[in-house]
């Protein structure tokens, strides 16, 4: 988020919203609320059920504080608890999506409650905070008028019913739409990719299909409501409930995809393993990171060997059945400092959104203190063709610390790589690797695995 | 069966309206459902109370 702070300190991500906004002041991090949004503050708070929702976990924490405004027109100035790490939908497993989608349901329900509405039904107003999916945009409620259909229904369907019916029904790669299509899959997009029986599913045909064929035809027709088709509150639970029972429906089960049984079918012996995770355990011991990013993290083994020396720990891996995997463990476990994320590291998340500014990029959001690239690099220097050199570069710009496993030709994993292609890769050694990355990094560790031929070291960059 | 890409468009007013046809189809379930229930009272047979309020204030699933 740093980098992405324009020179009033404004965060460029929150332009569009006219309560108020984001702002960046001596490394911390303020809402502006402006005078428009008074009254709807005031009401969000001495209803009571800003508490109530905090309570829940579903609304980040906030204390108002005494700044001065970054522009006139404010009202109060916020200052809200820091999110560790943003994520964004695209990154997100099948399991992470679901949970936020009915988090936005819930937090809806209780501000109808409370006479209030959610306006904004966006996935990036959804952080993953202490594990679970939390509403980070404070100003996101409006007073509710009994009539008023809700605001933000359309939005809801591109963001989270359309994206996890794909997945579900699909194919859960389905989510990368969200990269490309920024405010949601399109509906008529999306009806057109699922399968005709969900035709067969009422909250799926009457949400997604008959919504699309609604905006096709009704597109540019003003709707004005007649006396007598408002739109009552019974109405609107009715949606509501819908919407969550079409959700809940949706499942998808990991299995039988590349990496789902990697510990399994690799050539590890257990004291290989035991002995790597001593290692990363003592090494983070002794650093004390505050943010580690774990690369090819699969379910996360090593992550957690980090999280658990108190670290937050960002546990990225390419494949989803892994990340839902580790999602589910974190949940299960009620894990606060792991978030599991999907990322492929070869093309990894770009900024994108208006300006570039919107999203952020995967650098964008680092550096990491520490960096764990553990029976990664035979993957990007032999599958992806990434020279050493590069690949040290990369490393340097990611993390102050690395953790980092060279795995050597000789060893069956690589043999595996190498088998369909010529071997165009003379410099890959253990000594040309040494050579690459000591132009970036101070080498201070370099141990042998345990019974294997695996080299594990620890680097610090210059 | 996509969108011809036609500027100014705003496809608003289609979600406007699906939502009251939805709420219309939803209306018309929970008034079967609640004479259903009466017809089954006439039988002596009485249906479960719906917990409605206390479920969602769990953490979501």
């Amino acid at each position: 988020m740093t980098s992405r702070i324009q020179s009033s300190g404004q965060l460029s991500a929150s332009f569009r919203d006219p309560s108020g906004f984001l702002f960046s002041r001596g490394g911390v991090l303020y809402r502006q609320v402006n005078r428009a949004y008074e009254q709807e503050y005031a009401r969000l708070m001495e209803s009571g059920l800003y508490e109530k929702l905090v309570k829940a976990g579903l609304l980040i924490p906030h204390v108002e504080v005494d700044q001065v405004p970054a522009e006139s027109d404010a009202f109060k100035i916020l200052q809200p608890e820091r999110v560790p790490f943003i994520s964004y939908p695209y990154e997100w497993s099948f399991g992470q999506l679901k949970d936020a989608a009915l988090a936005t349901l819930s937090i809806h329900r209780r501000a109808l409650r409370a006479g209030m509405s959610l306006k904004d039904a966006s996935a990036y107003n959804i952080q993953f905070v202490r594990g679970k999916p939390t509403l980070i945009d404070t100003l996101s409620f409006e007073v509710y008028k009994e009539g008023q259909p809700w605001v933000a229904y359309r939005q809801f369907c591109q963001h989270f019913l359309a994206p996890l019916a794909l997945m579900a029904l699909k194919d859960v790669r389905m989510n990368q739409l969200l990269r490309a299509y920024i405010d949601g899959v399109p509906l008529d997009l999306a009806s057109g990719l699922l399968p005709w029986k969900t035709r067969l599913n009422f909250g799926l045909l009457a949400n997604i299909h008959m919504h699309a064929s609604a905006q096709k035809r009704y597109s540019g027709t003003e709707v004005r409501s007649r006396g007598g088709t408002t739109f009552g509150k019974q109405a609107m639970t009715g949606l509501i409930d819908s919407l969550d029972s079409a959700i809940r429906k949706l499942n998808w089960n990991p299995g039988g995809t590349e990496w789902g049984n990697y510990y399994e079918i690799t050539n590890y012996s257990d004291a290989a393993f035991e002995h790597k995770k001593k290692l990363v355990r003592e090494w983070s011991a002794r650093l004390k990171p505050a943010l580690a990013w774990d690369l090819g993290a699969n379910t996360g083994v090593f992550s957690r060997a980090v999280s658990e020396t108190g670290a937050y720990v960002v546990s990225f891996d390419i494949d989803p059945t892994a990340v839902e995997e580790n999602y589910r463990q974190i949940k299960g476990e009620k894990t606060e400092n792991l978030l599991p994320l999907l990322l492929d590291l070869t093309n990894p998340s770009p900024s994108i959104g208006w300006a570039h500014r919107e999203r952020d990029s995967l650098a964008g959001r680092g550096p990491a203190d520490l960096v764990l690239a553990l029976a990664l690099i035979h993957h990007l220097a032999i599958s992806n063709n990434v020279p050493l050199p590069q690949l040290a570069d990369f490393f340097a710009e990611t993390g102050k610390w690395l953790v980092i496993e060279f795995v050597p030709k000789s060893d069956s994993q690589v043999q595996k790589l190498l088998v369909s292609r010529d071997d165009i890769f003379p410099a890959y050694t253990r000594e040309g690797f040494e050579a690459a990355f000591a132009r970036r990094f101070k080498i201070c560790e370099a141990v042998d695995v345990q019974e294997s031929e695996r080299v594990l070291y620890l680097m610090e960059r210059y | 069966m996509h969108f011809a890409p036609v500027p100014y468009l705003d496809p608003g007013s289609g979600s406007f309206l699906i939502q009251l046809l939805i709420a219309a189809l939803l209306g018309l379930a929970v008034a079967v459902r609640a004479s259903w229930g009466r017809i089954k009272g006439w039988f002596g047979i009485k249906s479960k109370p719906k917990d409605d309020d206390e479920d969602d204030e769990s953490d979501p699933k």
